[in-house]
């Protein structure tokens, strides 16, 4: 009744080939955004922005880009924490080494090198298929692990092998204050997100998921394997390193390899098979459920505790977040399969034809 | 099933959040609040945790002993940071609300790293004992860092000055290995050795062992291969 297509007519082209098609979801895309940029700067106070909002917008970045290539392209990668970390100390040389390098263009650059990088460890996917090239895309995470560590040139020969920014400004503009950084990365996040939008419904989107969907029968039908995959790896890529130029610049500041060890590739695909695969919404789902819900967990429990006259031991805290979240992520699993997006799909079909139940 | 359980999912989401405000409570007058960001868990937790209860209870010691210091109790939260960055720098946002001008002790170099900026913006003080940055020993380069007990530098440099004394004041030709984790902060005192090598003239033999620095089998052997006058070990190894 409220959310339905019917009477919307298109009467050219372009209203035809606009990215949101349905009235009420342009409008509720709007509207989120500008809650975003006007309305969350006067709700969130500081703990919520540098701890929760800026984490999370970053890392649904970074699954954006591994769900192009994981949930679009369907080729299971376990190497986003190195293409990450290649963005990352990327724009870290770029913006140290030459001077007066604008923020923007070293995390672009940055993001550059990593789709080179992306690509090159992408080739084995032309042989290779499901498990094999995960455990392929795993030398990747090795390899950057290994370099970032003992090559120091790529940490400016600092002494440690840390790496740190200072002094981030975008056309005058300091991203010291945990508002600007909130907004620096929302705006990365919005443009990523309609390009990644924009291309997934495009040619190139079908031929991923052609690709995806069964590879032979792409290639029959004249999809080219290798364009369509090092594209996927490409695209994808691109997105995890300028996530991970943020994330180091903006979340950490100052980071060493383990800030994207494996770990991080692992966070990155759940957040992708737990949000939705092949799904955009499904990447800020997944990264939302990763991110907040440890937190909340761990604020939770001591309260909780109190409320029945006992103290939570700190150890025992962390160990009942992961088993909790670990049972989390077994029952979505199990209930929804397809992920959170799939919930949300559901909403919107239930919407669509409500009052009546089918 | 679904939007029975998914409204039932969301009333408990909600109530979780809305229980999660009164938990904000400020430190009363009278008392002095010290975040404590410890490692109870993950690889390092068999010597986080003794650390963690020792300064846990030495802050009961003070409370109950003494009331407190000069009639100020004090209190404390901890938070877990696993000995990881992104854990910490959470933890150090999460308890910096709850007493103005706290003094954070990190326990990590990594952590150390990321907070020597967020620090200095939020006047808090941060305490590295033995551990953070050896440039934080010059004050006025961070100037809310407190390196309390000497840093890696320092460290090294004790070590060889008491390796030196018990060589009898010659280490001409002498062999000494360091055992380093192989991260940024195990690498930190091997610049000093170095250094130190070539003033006093010793050979200077670099093992690092891989994080999480469980696996020294095979570093232990080339110890043994290797005459070496003495060995030292970094951090973590």
């Amino acid at each position: 009744m409220f959310y339905r297509e019917n009477g919307q007519f298109k009467t050219s082209y372009r209203a035809d080939q606009q990215i949101f098609g349905i009235t009420q979801d342009r409008a509720g895309v709007l509207l989120l955004i500008a809650f975003a940029f006007l309305g969350v700067p006067f709700l969130a106070d500081e703990y919520m922005f540098r701890a929760i909002l800026v984490p999370f917008l970053i890392l649904s970045l970074a699954a954006l880009g591994v769900n192009i290539l994981v949930g679009y392209c369907g080729q299971i990668s376990l190497g986003s924490g190195a293409f990450m970390a290649v963005g990352a100390y990327a724009a870290f040389n770029f913006f140290v080494r030459v001077d007066g390098m604008p923020v923007v263009l070293a995390l672009l650059l940055g993001g550059v090198f990593s789709t080179l990088v992306g690509m090159f460890f992408g080739i084995p996917s032309l042989r290779v298929k499901g498990l094999y090239l995960a455990v392929a895309t795993l030398a990747a995470q090795f390899f950057c692990d290994w370099a970032f560590l003992r090559i120091k040139w790529f940490t400016n020969d600092s002494a440690s092998g840390t790496a740190s920014v200072a002094d981030l400004q975008v056309l005058g503009f300091a991203i010291t204050t945990p508002l600007a950084k909130y907004l620096f990365c929302l705006c990365f996040l919005v443009a990523f997100g309609f390009l990644a939008k924009n291309l997934v419904r495009g040619a190139i989107g079908r031929e991923w998921m052609a690709i995806r969907d069964m590879d032979v029968a792409a290639a029959v039908i004249g999809i080219r394997p290798m364009y369509a995959k090092l594209s996927a790896f490409a695209v994808s890529s691109f997105i995890v390193g300028v996530a991970g130029g943020l994330w180091a610049f903006v979340y950490l500041g100052s980071w060493e390899p383990a800030a994207f060890s494996v770990d991080r590739s692992f966070q990155l695909l759940f957040m992708v098979i737990l949000g939705g695969m092949g799904s955009v919404m499904g990447s800020f789902f997944g990264a939302a459920f990763i991110v907040v819900l440890p937190i909340a967990i761990n604020q939770f429990l001591p309260i909780l505790g109190h409320m029945f006259g006992f103290t939570v031991d700190t150890a025992a805290l962390t160990h009942t977040e992961f088993i909790v979240f670990g049972a989390l992520i077994v029952w979505f699993l199990i209930v929804e399969p397809h992920g959170l997006a799939r919930l949300w799909s559901v909403g919107k079909q239930k919407m669509r034809i409500w009052p009546f139940p089918h | 099933m679904t939007i029975r359980k998914l409204t039932l999912a969301i009333a408990l989401v909600g109530g979780a959040f809305s229980a999660l405000v009164p938990s904000a409570s400020f430190a009363q007058a009278k008392e002095q609040f010290f975040p404590a960001l410890p490692y109870r868990s993950g690889a390092y937790a068999p010597n986080g945790v003794p650390w963690a209860n020792g300064f846990v209870d030495y802050m009961k010691l003070i409370n109950a002993r003494d009331g407190g210091v000069n009639g100020v109790k004090l209190t404390y939260e901890e938070c877990d940071t696993a000995y990881a960055t992104d854990r910490g720098v959470e933890c150090y946002e999460r308890l910096k609300g709850k007493a103005n001008g706290a003094i954070f002790q990190p326990l990590s170099t990594g952590i150390t790293f990321a907070l020597t900026e967020k620090v200095g913006a939020d006047k808090n003080s941060l305490i590295t004992a033995g551990l953070g940055r050896s440039e934080s020993s010059d004050g006025g380069v961070f100037k809310w860092n407190f390196p309390l007990m000497g840093t890696y530098w320092s460290g090294a440099d004790i070590l060889m000055q008491h390796i030196t004394a018990k060589e009898g004041g010659n280490m001409k030709g002498k062999k000494i290995a360091l055992v380093y984790h192989d991260s940024p902060y195990g690498k930190e005192p091997i610049i000093l050795l170095q250094e130190r090598a070539k003033i006093q003239g010793f050979d200077l033999t670099l093992l690092p062992v891989t994080a999480p620095g469980i696996e020294q089998k095979a570093t232990w052997l080339q110890i043994r291969q290797t005459a070496l006058t003495m060995c030292c070990f970094g951090a973590g190894a």
